[in-house]
Order: C-alpha cells, then structure tokens, then sequence
C-alpha cells in the first residue's frame, strides 16, 4: 500500500504458430503491460509486422462500419458480452454479415432520407408561396405568355439594388412581394425580346425561380391546398419506413452489440501483435507484470505453448533505473477517490512511496480543521455520499469527487464536536476541545504546530524516497534531505530554546548545528556532486556560485518560514469559519429579532452559502498545502502508468 | 476613451512594430531569390522569423507543399497577436478580414471534392487555421458531395451564402456561383464592419481595406469581361457597387465595355502599358495584378509613418505579412521548378530591381 506493486519483466521468445494462443492468454489475464518491440523487426532484417498491422487495420475499419450502421439504428454499444473476449474472430466470418445488415439498414435509411428530402422540399414550396397567397391568379400562367417573361421567385436581400444596376439599360418591372433580413420574394417582368438579359441578370444576382409551377397549377391558394394533401400522405410513409428502422433496431441490436465487442477485441488483439518483434521464425514479446502474477501466468504461457521461452526478471525497487517501469499502484478501492487526488498531481516513480494513504489521512484532517461544524459537515457528508452513490445523474462523472466530499464532511463532524459548532451556531452544545474563536492565537499556534509536524514528514519521506534511490546526494544535501531537515529542526530548536525557559539544550547548540547545516544547504551543489563523483564540482566560476548559493540560502531560510507559516491557514479557516456563522446570525436577527421565518430564512440561506462558498474555498487551500507544502519535499513522480493488455479495455468496460 | 487613441493602442503599436521589424528586408528577399536551389532558399529561411515554423517539420518531411503550409502558419499568428490585443471595438474589421483564409479553405474543399481529391492532398493546400476554424475540412470532403458538405456547415455564417447558390450549382454543376457568392458576401460584410468604425479608425481602415476592395473588384470585373467573357449584367452582378476610390460608375463602364485602360490610369496613376497588357490576358492580367499589389504595398508601408495609434497600423501589417507569403510561394514553387531566377523574379513584389518588374 505504501508502495506500488513489485514488476517483473517478461521476454517471451514465441513459435509463430503459438502466437495467437499466447497473445490470447496475455490478453485474458488483463495483467501484461505491454513494451512495443516491434523496431526489433526492422532492425533483423526480417519480414516486419505489417501483415497484423494492416490486420488490426482491417479489423478497425469493419469496427468503423460496425459503429456507424448502430449509429444510424441509435443503438448504445452496450457493455461487453460476458463470452470469452480473447479469442480473435476471422474477418472472412463476420464481414458478410456485417455487410448485410449494413445494406438492410441503408436501404431503409435511404428511403427515408429521401421521403423526408421531398416532404421538406414541399414544405418549403409552402413556406415560398405564403407571401403571395392572397394572390387571386393562376401562377401556371406567368409561365407562357405571349410577350411577356416572368420569373417569380426569392433572392438575396443584398443583391437587389445590384439586379436593378444591372437591368438599367432595358425597361423591366421588379416587384418585391416579401421581404425578410436575408431573403426577398420578387417577380420580375420585362419583354420577351429581352429573354436573354432577363435571364442572365436573374441568375447572376442569385434569384432563385419557384420551380411549382411545373407540377402545380391554380391560385397560390389551391397549391398550398395541394402541397399539404401531399405532404400529409408523405407524412404517413415516413411513419411506416420509421417503424420499420425501428423494427431493424430490435432484430439487429444484439447481434451489432455482439459484432462490435468481437471486432474490437480482435482489434485490440491483432494491434498488441503488430508491437511484437518478429525474429526469424519466432516473435518476441516484451512488457510487465506485478511479480506476484508472474509464476501463475508463466505456468499457463508454457501450457499454451511447448516451444515458448519465458525469462522474468523480477525488478529490484532500489536505484534509479526504473523510470520507464510501469507503475501499478496497489490501494484498495475505499482509496481510488484519494489516489486520483494523487495522480493529479503526479503518478509515483516505481521506486518511490506512493503517498496516496497519507493523502487519504491528511486531506480530510485539514479540511476539517477549517470548516469544523456538524450540521455543515453533516450536509456535505449526504452531498458527497449522494454523489458518490452517483443518485445525482448530472453529477455522476464526479463520483470520486463525491467520496472525497463526503470524506471531508464526516472530518468536518468530528471537529464540529471538537469546536462546538453547529451550523455555526456555538450555543447548541460546548466544544469537547476548543472553541476557535474565543482561542484564536491558541488555535494559529496550534495549526502552525500541526504545520511543522506534517512539513517534517514530508523531509523524512524525501529521505526514505533519496535512500530507496540510493541516491546519495540528494539523501544527504539536498534542501529537502538531512542537512535540510537539520536546519528545519535546529531553526525550530532556536526558537524553542530561546522562548521556553529550562528548555532541555542550550540555544547555542542549535546555533551551531543551523550555522553547519546553513552551510551544507549553501554548498549542496558541489556537495552533492562530491558525492555522486561529478566533475566540476562548480559549474560556472567560483564568484559567481557564492552569490548564488548565499541566495538559495536566503531564498530556503524564506521557505522554511513561509511553509510552517503556511499552516497558520488552518486555524485562520477555523477562525473564519466562527465568524462568518456569528455575521449570519447578526444578519438573521436584524431582518427578525423576535426569530420569525424571516430569522430562519437567513440563516438557512447563510448556510448553504457557507457550504457552498467557504467549503469551495477551504477545499481549495487544502489542496495547495497537500500539493505545494507536503508533496514538493518529498514527490517528484513522472512514473508511467501500468496500463496492462486487455480485449476489453478499461475505459470501454 | 480608456481604449481609444494612445492608451487603446499602447499595447498593440509595440507588437506590431516588432512583427513589422520582422518582415524580410528587400536584401533578404534578394538573397532569398538568389539561393542555388530549393534546400539552400528552405535553411536560409530557417534563419528567419520562418524558421522555428520550419523546424517543426523533419528534413525529408518538408516538401514544397509542407512548407509553404508551414510559413502561412507565422501570418495566422500575426492575424491572432493583433486581434487578440486590438481594441475589442475594432476586432470585428480583423477577424472578417482574416475570414478571406477560411473562405480560400473552403474553395479548396469544394474544388477537392468535385476533383475527388484525398484528403491528404486537399490538407496541405489549406490555410492552417487549426481550432480557429468553422468548417470541419475533411468531413465535408469526405461526404463525398458538394451537397452533403454544405449542409455540414449549416451552423457557420457562409452557409446562407451558399445555400442562395446551391440551385446554381445544381443546373451548372461548377462552383463558381458558390465562389463568387462567398467573395461578394466577404467583401460586403468587410466593407460593412469597417464603416462601423469610429473616427480615425474608419478613416485609416478604409485607407488599408478600402484599396484592397479596389483592387479585387477591379480584377473581378476585368477577368469576368476579359477572361470570362460574361455579359454586362452578369459583370454588374457579380462586382461590388462601393469602393475607395473607385465609383459603381468605374464598375459599370467596364462592363459595358469602355475602355479599361483609362480607369487604370486615373486610379493608378503610373502604372502604365495597360494596353499592352489587356491584349494577351492569359499573361496580362496577372501581371497587371502584380502592379496593383506593388502599387497597394507602397501605400500599405506609408502607413507606418505618421500618428501611430490606429487600425491602421495592425490591418497594414496583416496585409503586409500576406504580401509577403505570396511572394516566399513564388520562391518556393519556383525554386522546386528549378526556374531561372531571371523568370521567376518578375513574379515576386519584395526585394526586386524595378527593371525586372513585370510589366
């Protein structure tokens, strides 16, 4: 729990005829963090994985065809089927089928596509003729008269000072029968003789002709008449081809759903073999595996396959050659909220403390402390609890955010006993421990004292981090290692020296020991490469480097002081928190100091803000104290993510 | 007036006097021009402002195509600085008159589709808008049709453009209708926003855009009459009856087939041989065009002389920084040609001997 899982790295040296078999059990397990070897291909002079490449490539475009015929049935992909998920499906099987349904579904789609087309064209023929629908002339007969071309139809607004520019040389009549922002309904009229001019300026200023008069003739009237008898039959087919996609969604949802998850897995499947390395006759087969699993998943490897060649090395955790290790961390699953607090800020390296559980001990505890009140704890801890139990369907995707919330709730209840505060009210019962804001500087004191005991922790976990690294330098000089946790310790002993009477040693020795470990922090670059046996021990001239050390000095002794005082925070919150309940109260009894609704209104409004506002505000500054002050002494992270084989992948579960 | 004049300028005047120190001097241009061949022109540019947008391609990766892609990148980032910090009441002109990048892309599309291009190849023809663009490029040449990939871009300001023209497209099956609708709106909804600008911003806005409007127009109504050979009414129709210095009455003239030569010389005092040029217009107009980007360019650099804190100065940049790309194309494809500098520099507006102007 403190750390992630033990690795072990497996090379699988595999007969080509064993390679399916094997990559299914690899894949079953869900355990085997794959390492692409395929540049080992090229590199032997050997045929190269292309042929799995352009499988898996296959495979993703059946998988696309797949996808968009459910698509146009409105079918969910659906979770995976619960039958064996490893085994690779022939192409050759389902593509037939797939194809099948594919042109069932186009066909009715089609049909319908094309009935909903026609049923908008002609309700735009409606939509066209209604501005002249009052109009009480056949409109068939603009069509032919003997002298006169007409064209009755709409066109941009924009363009109609253009049209008349451009007829001015032959006499036209343009009437604008509608006009909206964009488009103008307009008959123009001129001369016969003038066809051409008539014609080519129409079209070229975008006047598009009503194109009804073809089918539908009489007064605009009586084809809007027309057009709605058509529309309402065309309506009826389209309900009957809708039922009948209907009908295709509940015979063909299964099998599609089936379909899918056996393509994507063989996807999945043909894609981790195109990352193998393919030797001469056999294939190479590199990844990870938790060294626990590794025995079990060796014995069914040489079951599976007689020829096949295992070598695990299990991974010692110490030094650091571990950066490209992935990192499988091992935390029950209460934690998952606290740990993805965690992988926010970084994942652990393999080699280092996995800091998840001191999140899951400390977040909480210093939320608490801030925002100490039963009732308001008590309201977050049913929200998160809510939440987190994802009964709030807009809310379900922060369902780990609800475990933290409600967490953070059940702390803020037992500080609430602790300081006696009950929606802020601190008559309701008395404080088993202290009330805040009658004991503010005892609380400030207090809260930086928490302060120095958790920064403490965070040297000492560097520490255990730079040991398991065997990294010496840093363990030993680094700001945050021993000389830096020896000035820490002997600046605080100063001051404790100095302040408290008959204190144990004499401020003279922590004098002494700041002064060596100032000196040490000062020197820790040449230090630190005296250690690690680098050379220059100064990089850039000697001047130069005292200025700056005496600086990073400067600069570490600021930091001591302003993390410890980081913490005074906490009890700042605390404070706040008692006097923003105590304003509520004052306000709720000037709007009704003989306690009427109005009193109770107020108070029950000031509250939820409370919640909402201060509890936002609070869990902000818990954050920066965990991520800035705790996690910077000790977490460096960039560990990679141990994300193991699996037909099935987790975000598609 | 916290955003007007000095104080609104303050921020945008010093950005944009620093990308205008950037632009390549006419010595860089010559000695752009007279690199041996295409490798020697792509790592003499890596040593310019161009070059970090060079460098993010490999070697073997940098084909012509590529890096012209690449170097357009350095304009759309100058269009984003000097939006970005332009006074808001100002932005409008800048972001419609960038829009011109994404109607180009659009064309391209269009044109990719009734060529049955690969998306592959339509790609590297784009401006690179990256998330700045409304057109989902390659769904629409994907759709496979000219009208499918409209109706993907119902939700975008061309969309009403083009759907006026589409019954056009459906009779003609060319694209033209479409383009030219695109254009006209362009310039309209350009013409429009500058107008709506206060005081001397307008004034100087109309002295970058208003040129420009000028310039287009006049090439339209040329080409249609000289090129095309449309009629009067189709000339009138598909140009824009407002301008700088140009009348509707200019327009309309050469519409109705007055001589063009004597309009080019009262709005373009010393450019001459319009005559001579109008005789072959497969090469003439081209050229021509070239004179009237010469001409606009020397204008657009006068700008920088004066009262500082304007439009004008941003939208001269831009205009610039376009001029600029057109000319290190010209380079690039000539020098993938492997032409003669002598051929190609006729073509190029920066850096160049006025005896080797295209004339």
């Amino acid at each position: 729990m403190f750390f992630p899982q033990a690795m072990t790295e497996m090379e699988l040296i595999v007969p080509e005829k064993d390679l399916l078999q094997v990559t299914s059990i690899l894949a079953g397990q869900g355990i085997f963090h794959q390492v692409d070897a395929s540049y080992l291909s090229s590199n032997n002079n050997v045929k190269s994985n292309d042929s799995w490449k352009d499988r898996a490539a296959a495979y993703s475009s059946l998988e696309r065809q797949i996808l968009i015929t459910m698509q146009a049935l409105s079918i969910e992909a659906g979770s995976p089927p619960p039958a064996d998920q490893s085994a690779m499906i022939k192409l050759e099987a389902v593509r037939p089928l797939a194809e099948q349904i594919e042109q069932d579904v186009k066909d009715s789609n089609n049909q319908l596509t094309a009935s909903q087309k026609k049923l908008e064209q002609l309700q735009n023929y409606i939509r066209q003729l209604l501005p002249i629908a009052d109009i009480d002339l056949d409109i068939s007969l603009l069509h032919n008269p003997r002298y006169l071309l007409s064209i009755l139809g709409i066109m941009p607004v924009v363009n109609l000072e253009r049209l008349q520019t451009s007829l001015a040389r032959i006499p036209y009549v343009l009437l604008t029968l509608q006009k909206d922002r964009e488009n103008a309904v307009v008959w123009l009229t001129g001369s016969k003789r003038n066809t051409d001019i008539l014609e080519r300026a129409a079209r070229s200023a975008y006047l598009n002709p009503f194109d009804l008069t073809d089918v539908h003739h009489g007064t605009p009237a009586e084809i809007i008449k027309s057009l709605n008898m058509d529309i309402e039959s065309l309506q009826e087919s389209i309900r009957k081809q809708k039922a009948r996609i209907a009908q295709l969604h509940s015979s063909y949802e299964h099998q599609l759903q089936t379909l899918l998850w056996r393509v994507r897995s063989s996807r999945l499947l043909a894609d981790a073999m195109a990352h193998y390395g393919k030797l001469q006759f056999t294939y190479l087969i590199v990844g990870w595996v938790p060294s626990s699993k590794t025995e079990a998943l060796t014995q069914q490897l040489k079951q599976a396959s007689g020829n096949i060649l295992v070598d695990a090395t299990p991974l010692i955790r110490q030094g650091q050659a571990n950066q490209n290790v992935p990192v499988a961390l091992q935390n029950p699953g209460i934690l998952g909220a606290f740990q993805q607090l965690v992988t926010t800020y970084a994942r652990p390296r393999y080699e280092e403390i996995d800091p998840t559980i001191l999140m899951t001990l400390t977040f909480p505890l210093l939320f608490g402390a801030m925002f100490g009140d039963v009732g308001q704890g008590l309201l977050l801890a049913i929200l998160g609890w809510l939440i987190a139990s994802r009964k709030i369907r807009a809310l379900q995707s922060l369902a780990s955010l609800g475990t933290i919330i409600a967490v953070c709730g059940l702390a803020a209840i037992l500080f609430g006993f602790l300081y006696g505060s009950m929606f802020g009210s601190e008559e309701v019962f008395k404080p088993i421990w202290i009330a805040p804001l009658q004991n503010i500087t005892k609380i400030l004191a207090i809260a930086i004292g928490a302060g120095i005991i958790i920064l403490s922790l965070g040297y000492l976990l560097n520490i255990v981090n730079a040991w398991r690294a065997r990294d010496w330098g840093r363990l030993i000089f680094d700001h945050h290692g021993i000389v830096g946790l020896t000035l820490y310790w002997s600046l605080l002993g100063l001051g404790a020296a100095s302040v408290i009477k008959g204190f144990p040693l004499p401020p003279l020795v922590f004098t002494a020991l700041a002064i060596l470990a100032g000196l040490a922090v000062m020197f820790s670059e040449p230090l630190k490469h005296l250690a690690e046996r680098h050379r220059p021990l100064i990089e850039g001239g000697l001047g130069t480097y005292i200025i700056q050390a005496i600086v990073e000095l400067f600069e570490n002794l600021i930091s001591l002081l302003s993390n410890s005082l980081s913490y005074v925070r906490v009890g700042a919150f605390a404070v706040a928190h008692g006097g923003l309940s105590a304003v509520i109260f004052i306000l709720a009894n000037l709007v009704s100091p003989d306690h009427g609704a109005g009193y109770w209104i107020v108070v029950v409004i000031g509250n939820i803000f409370i919640v909402g506002f201060e509890g936002l505000i609070v869990g902000i500054q818990t954050m920066r104290l965990e991520y800035y002050e705790f996690f910077s002494k000790f977490f460096i992270g960039g560990g990679v993510p141990y994300i193991p084989l699996n037909p099935v992948p987790s975000g598609e579960k | 007036m916290l955003t007007g004049g000095a104080s609104g300028y303050a921020a945008i005047h010093s950005r944009v006097r620093v990308m205008y120190s950037e632009l390549l001097a006419p010595q860089d241009g010559a000695s752009l021009r007279d690199t041996a061949d295409l490798n020697s022109l792509l790592e003499s540019l890596k040593n310019t402002v161009y070059g970090p947008y060079l460098n993010r391609v490999e070697d073997k990766e940098l084909t012509p195509r590529r890096a012209v892609s690449e170097i357009k990148s350095r304009t759309a980032d100058i269009y984003l600085t000097v939006i970005h910090s332009a006074p808001a009441r100002t932005r409008p002109v800048l972001i419609q008159l960038f829009r011109h990048f994404e109607i180009d892309n659009l064309k391209a599309v269009l044109r990719g589709i009734m060529t049955n291009s690969s998306w592959e190849r339509v790609r590297d023809t784009l401006f690179p808008l990256g998330s700045l663009t409304l057109i989902p490029a390659q769904q629409m040449l994907e759709a496979g049709n000219v009208e499918a990939a409209v109706t993907l871009i119902s939700a975008t300001p061309y969309y009403d453009t083009i759907s006026h023209a589409m019954k056009r497209y459906a009779d003609e099956q060319s694209l033209f209708p479409l383009e030219v609708a695109l254009d006209l709106d362009y310039w309209r909804k350009l013409w429009t926003t500058v107008k709506q600008l206060p005081g001397q911003d307008r004034t100087q806005a109309l002295r970058i855009i208003g040129p420009l409007l000028d310039m287009n127009n006049l090439m339209w109504a040329m080409r249609y009459r000289v090129y095309h050979r449309l009629s009067e009414e189709e000339i009138i129709n598909y140009t824009l009856p407002f301008g700088y210095h140009m009348r509707d009455e200019d327009i309309r003239a050469i519409a109705a087939g007055a001589n063009i030569a004597r309009v080019i010389e009262r709005l373009y005092p010393g450019i001459s041989n319009v005559e001579a040029l109008l005789q072959e217009p497969e090469q003439g107009l081209p050229k021509l065009e070239l004179q009237l980007q010469r001409f606009v360019r020397r204008q657009f650099n006068s700008v920088f002389t004066g009262y500082p804190f304007h439009i004008g100065l941003p939208l001269a940049l831009v205009a610039l920084s376009e001029f600029e790309i057109q000319d290190l194309t010209v380079l690039i494809e000539a020098k993938s040609a492997h032409m003669p500098n002598e051929k190609f520099t006729p073509y190029l507006l920066m850096g160049t001997n006025p005896d080797n102007i295209a004339t």
